[in-house]
């Protein structure tokens, strides 16, 4: 480990592995798609505190980095408007979005 | 250990712990209420890691999106008071085991590459607002344009699977 | 020591409310009755439905309560007076008050009863109609201050108030403020005729106490913030020589009686009206209003 770097990077960016393994977690092993979604809001989430991290300690003078985080905000918000819509649609079809039943989706 | 790291670790603690409970609570509005504060626990760690506008920008979007998030759990779920208590997992050994690696492995990432020289000086709040606007509307303008875009053709896709088809015959 | 001043004027100002709301509705005006409906409610005994959530039962009212004393700290009442002076300070305040939505998703929960829960999702759906029209105005506003602190905000306004500078965006603030602070005719969640009270039936003795006096701070914030972005702050008329604050004081007692007044002539608007006169008028007129400041902005700085 390097002794020059700074203790705030390494944590942050241990809350932010954590996140996204708990992240992992939740969207493999849940069977509801809503509560997948979950889990993949909590991977994203575990990257923007990477991203924050690394503009923060690395380059703070690039603002491309701010930027970033405003993208995956995007991306969650366009997941949720995604998966969202699938669940209406699949809920319409099925009566429910548990995910085991959707086997019927294999061609 | 500064302030800073403290308050960060702490963030942080508080933002995994709430990312825990959405997955262990059976009560589907406690899960997207967790879901919600660890992702306010999320602000607030930008904020001590002084990103002033972003960490004020998290804690605003997630309050709605979660909001939501919580009336389609209790839309879509079986039981969503929780009160039966019913196991909604499956593959459960894989998907630790996959979790804790995927942890492991950003860790050592984390601790073992050189990072290089860590930043001392970085813009105060005001002037980070300044930079975020001129980054968006100069230099990166069409990414986030396209950002943009990719949102709305989203809102109306989402809309179109969505929308409640129309029986033939029906149509008034 | 700015803080205590400025919660100490909140809890003022809510009285003033408490005694204004109380003068509207019943046509008596009586200086005391709130102090005596607070005792009566503290005397009161406490009801506990029989399965409740009991954490958000209990954080819900707590949370409604903070989250509008957030949103008033970077309120400024006269140049110096104010909690922080934050450099995302517009952005601030909507942040804040989004958790009025989240405290109120709680309460209707947490007491596991068929008319709180049903007023709680009434607000999420009202949530998604007025949130736009809460943030594009604010955008507006920031645009011509060219800064998101609100003290910059109340300076952009010395030569002209927004109020004539976008009247457009001031009208359609108010009424997304009057939304979000439930008021009438927008009080479909708490209505005492239509869901028996909503989120407030479960609620008794303290906990409905916090619960009021989270929605009176609430309306009185809003009050203070539609005078910064919009009525000049604590700048006064000019030839009249009155101190900041007492322009402050009196600007925001007035909007305040504006916002309770107005409901009282208006039949209660269902949640689903809202919502698509909100995205069908609203936000286009929104998207227009910051259209022609951004003109003005440029074209006539």
């Amino acid at each position: 480990m390097n002794p020059e770097i700074s203790m705030e990077l390494i944590i942050a960016l241990t809350a932010g592995a954590a996140l996204f393994g708990v992240g992992v977690y939740g969207a493999l092993s849940q069977t509801n798609l809503v509560m997948i979604m979950m889990g993949v809001e909590l991977i994203l989430a575990g990257a923007m505190v990477n991203l924050v991290a690394f503009w923060r300690y690395l380059h703070p003078d690039v603002a491309a980095g701010q930027m970033f985080v405003l993208i995956v905000m995007t991306v969650m918000a366009i997941e949720m408007a995604v998966g969202f819509a699938i669940a209406i649609a699949r809920f319409r079809a099925k009566g429910s979005v548990e995910m085991e039943e959707a086997v019927d989706l294999k061609g | 250990m500064t302030a800073q790291a403290f308050f960060i670790g702490f963030f942080g603690l508080a933002s995994v712990w709430f990312g825990i409970v959405v997955f262990r609570t059976y009560s589907m509005m406690r899960s997207a209420i967790a879901l919600l504060f660890s992702q306010t626990a999320l602000g607030a760690m930008f904020l001590s890691m002084q990103a002033e506008f972003l960490g004020v920008l998290q804690i605003m979007m997630m309050a709605t999106e979660m909001s939501i998030m919580a009336i389609f759990m209790v839309m879509f779920m079986m039981d969503p008071g929780g009160l039966g208590e019913m196991d909604m997992t499956h593959q459960k050994r894989l998907s630790l085991i996959a979790g804790f690696v995927s942890f492991v492995a950003a860790v050592a990432v984390a601790v073992f590459v050189d990072w290089g020289p860590v930043a001392t000086t970085f813009p105060d709040a005001a002037q980070q607002t300044v930079d975020l606007g001129l980054e968006l509307l100069d230099r990166s303008m069409l990414i986030f344009e396209t950002a943009g875009i990719t949102i709305l053709t989203a809102m109306i896709a989402a809309t179109a699977v969505a929308i409640q088809p129309v029986k033939k015959g029906d149509d008034k | 020591m700015n803080t205590l001043i400025i919660l100490v004027l909140l809890l003022l100002g809510a009285y003033f409310v408490a005694v204004l709301e109380n003068w509207i509705s019943k046509g008596r005006f009586q200086l005391g009755a709130p102090l005596f409906a607070a005792v009566a409610f503290l005397g009161r005994e406490s009801f506990i439905p029989r399965k409740p959530d009991q954490l958000f039962y209990e954080v819900g009212p707590v949370l409604l309560l903070l989250s509008a004393i957030l949103a008033a700290a970077v309120i400024p009442l006269t140049p110096d007076l104010i909690i922080t002076d934050l450099a995302t300070g517009a952005l601030f305040i909507n942040a804040a008050l989004v958790y009025v939505l989240v405290a109120l998703l709680m309460a209707g929960w947490g007491p596991d009863g068929a008319y709180s829960m049903i007023g709680g999702w009434r607000f999420l759906g009202q949530l998604i109609a007025y949130a736009m029209l809460i943030v594009m105005p604010i955008t507006a506003v920031a645009m011509r201050a060219e800064s998101l602190l609100t003290t910059q905000i109340v300076v952009s306004q010395a030569e002209l108030w927004n109020i004539v500078y976008q009247p457009l965006g001031f009208v359609l603030f108010f009424i997304a403020s009057m939304a979000l602070a439930f008021l009438p005719p927008f009080d479909m969640m708490i209505a005492k005729g239509e869901l028996a009270g909503g989120v407030e039936s479960e609620y008794s003795g303290m906990r409905l106490a916090i619960f009021r006096l989270g929605r009176l701070v609430l309306i009185i914030t809003l009050a203070a913030a539609t005078v910064v972005f919009y009525l000049g702050g604590w700048q006064g008329l000019p030839g009249i020589g009155l101190p900041p604050w007492a322009w402050s004081a009196i600007k925001i007692l007035l909007v305040t009686a504006a916002m309770l007044l107005i409901g009282r002539y208006i039949p209660r608007i269902r949640e689903a009206h809202l919502l698509s006169w909100c995205w069908i008028f609203g936000i286009p007129l929104a998207l227009l209003n910051i259209f022609i400041v951004g003109v003005l902005v440029l074209e006539f700085p």
